[in-house]
């Protein structure tokens, strides 16, 4: 594993990735608006948001692969910008990574030992087979399946104490994405068996992904990025607490939103699932089984959809495949 | 220092064949072409070939031009897509830049060697037992091998920084601005033509004197200029 940064005292606890007030604009758009978070080190981060949320502008921000507008980024206390040994300790292979023509994959297999000294080549090599990635292809010729299955090769066997995967299942059909689950954990794993020996601290992964109930059972925590902010940063549980679902004719939902935040709504005839913010007390849950509401909790999948619907959707609803209509 | 800008120079040479191997190739196409033009001109003139079309082959500047292009492109590839891989894995853009130098110094170093040795078996065989002319050639320094190996090795470095130049534009500024700075070049070469055709009286005795060093001092400022350019490209550039 990676050493810890020299910008810090031997033995101290790693404060990990810090975000302050983080903006980035592409000229009159602003894409990310004054993020504010704490990544502490050793976890499975969930990056999940809509398409166009900021996901990859954001970890490419952390990367120093884009210039941030403004705020600030420290990476166990170090700001990345020109930092060799802060970049030395990350590796981010985004989604469309570009690479030489010329380079086959054992081409650039070969090379990154030279920029990652904890390198694996054990990983890699069981990654490749398992993948069935060929190694004597050059870049181009690969098709999507093999290019995210290459990405996630390198990344997983990089040692990199931070690790950022970017939608790292585009084109991987389910039994390759079990191979990218199981391998994931394996990198955690071990890496969390190296620190308990003190040999390193754990490796930190940050992965963003649509396909979020198959990755929730490995996130440990969720950043849901909306307009370009974080709208919520919590535990996987937590976050599935944050919300629920209501389930019932209209007026009945409605009633019970009253003074809750409703994420999004869906209906069927007059039957209305919707999806509010908050908790239920013992009454309300008392109120909602008189008014025949079904309470249901929500999946992260849901939460997710629900938060960036803004409370109006033409998707079909989560348990229903039929017409919806707004609500209000 | 080093152990960083090391981790980008084995990035650039991760495929030696197309950084080491191609420019030779392309220096022994440049050889075989000239001997295969003078076969033909023989068969019609002759053997051995008259003064006159040695003298011709002698003038001739083929070898330099025959460099560049490919070289180019290897710059342009090295500023963007090693880029690319290089801050995916982790560098840092003054490390990828001076690993990438590094790369190119060493690109043009051997394709210099390449030449002197290849200047070595024309004059050793007679200039290919035909007469042939490819690197024994006054734009080389008429068989000097100082001034081949480092009429090559610039030309060479230019043609890479230059497209690492180029290359790097694109990545920090887009398409318009990297077409800008082509418009801009081409007219700045014209301007440095103009004056020095206006002022050929005092400057002809000068690279009359220096022979094909001048060559080589004038490349030298080329690569200073586009290396400077493509290190401040390469810090404003993203992924």
């Amino acid at each position: 594993m990676t050493t810890p940064t020299a910008a810090l005292p031997a033995g101290a606890a790693l404060p990990g990735i810090t975000l302050r007030g983080l903006t980035k604009n592409y000229g009159a758009t602003e894409v990310l608006t004054d993020v504010t978070a704490t990544l502490t080190p050793g976890r499975i981060y969930g990056l999940l948001g809509a398409n166009g949320t900021g996901k990859t502008t954001l970890l490419a921000c952390i990367a120093g692969h884009t210039f941030r507008t403004g705020g600030e980024i420290l990476i166990d206390g170090q700001d990345p910008r020109e930092h060799a040994p802060t970049l030395a300790r990350l590796c981010f292979v985004h989604e469309d990574q570009a690479y030489n023509d010329a380079f086959s994959v054992a081409d650039i297999l070969a090379v990154m030992p030279a920029f990652h000294p904890d390198w694996d080549p054990d990983t890699a090599t069981r990654l490749v087979r398992r993948f069935r990635i060929p190694r004597r292809t050059r870049s181009r010729k690969l098709s999507r399946g093999q290019r995210s299955a290459l990405a996630i090769t390198l990344a997983l066997a990089s040692g990199a104490a931070y690790t950022f995967l970017d939608e790292p299942y585009l084109g991987l059909d389910a039994t390759a994405r079990g191979i990218f689950y199981d391998e994931l954990l394996a990198a955690y794993a071990a890496s969390h068996e190296q620190a308990a020996s003190g040999a390193s601290a754990p490796r930190t992964f940050v992965m963003s992904t649509h396909l979020i109930d198959e990755a929730a059972e490995l996130i440990e925590e969720v950043l849901v990025l909306e307009g370009g902010r974080i709208v919520l940063q919590a535990d996987v549980d937590d976050a599935r607490r944050t919300a629920f679902l209501a389930r019932g004719f209209e007026a009945d939902v409605l009633a019970l939103a009253v003074g809750r935040e409703v994420l999004s709504t869906r209906r069927l005839g007059g039957i209305l699932t919707a999806t509010i913010r908050g908790d239920l007390s013992v009454d309300d849950r008392r109120c909602a089984t008189e008014a025949r509401v079904s309470i249901e909790p929500t999946t992260l999948q849901e939460l997710v959809a629900a938060i960036g619907q803004h409370g109006e959707s033409d998707q079909p609803a989560p348990h229903y495949a039929t017409e919806s209509s707004p609500v209000q | 220092m080093i152990t960083y800008s090391r981790r980008s120079l084995r990035l650039y040479l991760a495929n030696r064949q197309d950084v080491l191997a191609v420019p030779l190739y392309t220096l022994g196409a440049l050889v075989l072409l000239s001997v295969l033009v003078s076969i033909v001109i023989g068969i019609a003139t002759g053997f051995p070939l008259s003064v006159s079309v040695q003298d011709g082959f002698r003038a001739s500047s083929g070898t330099i031009w025959a460099l560049p292009g490919f070289l180019a492109t290897v710059g342009i590839m090295a500023a963007t897509r090693n880029f690319a891989m290089a801050l995916a894995f982790g560098s840092t853009r003054r490390h990828f830049w001076l690993g990438t130098m590094a790369g190119f110094v060493l690109t043009a170093a051997v394709t210099g060697v390449g030449a002197v040795v290849a200047l070595g078996l024309e004059r050793l065989t007679g200039h290919w037992f035909v007469g042939a002319y490819a690197l024994d050639v006054a734009a080389l320094g008429n068989g000097n091998v100082a001034q081949t190996f480092g009429v090559v090795f610039v030309v060479a470095l230019v043609a890479m920084t230059a497209g690492a130049m180029f290359g790097t534009v694109y990545r920090a500024f887009g398409a318009k601005t990297t077409a800008l700075l082509g418009v801009a070049c081409v007219v700045l070469l014209f301007v440095a033509i103009a004056v020095i055709v206006g002022k050929w009286g005092s400057l002809g005795p000068l690279v009359d004197g220096w022979g094909a060093w001048a060559g080589v001092a004038v490349g030298a400022v080329l690569i200073v200029v586009t290396a400077a350019g493509s290190y401040a490209a390469c810090q404003r550039a993203s992924v």
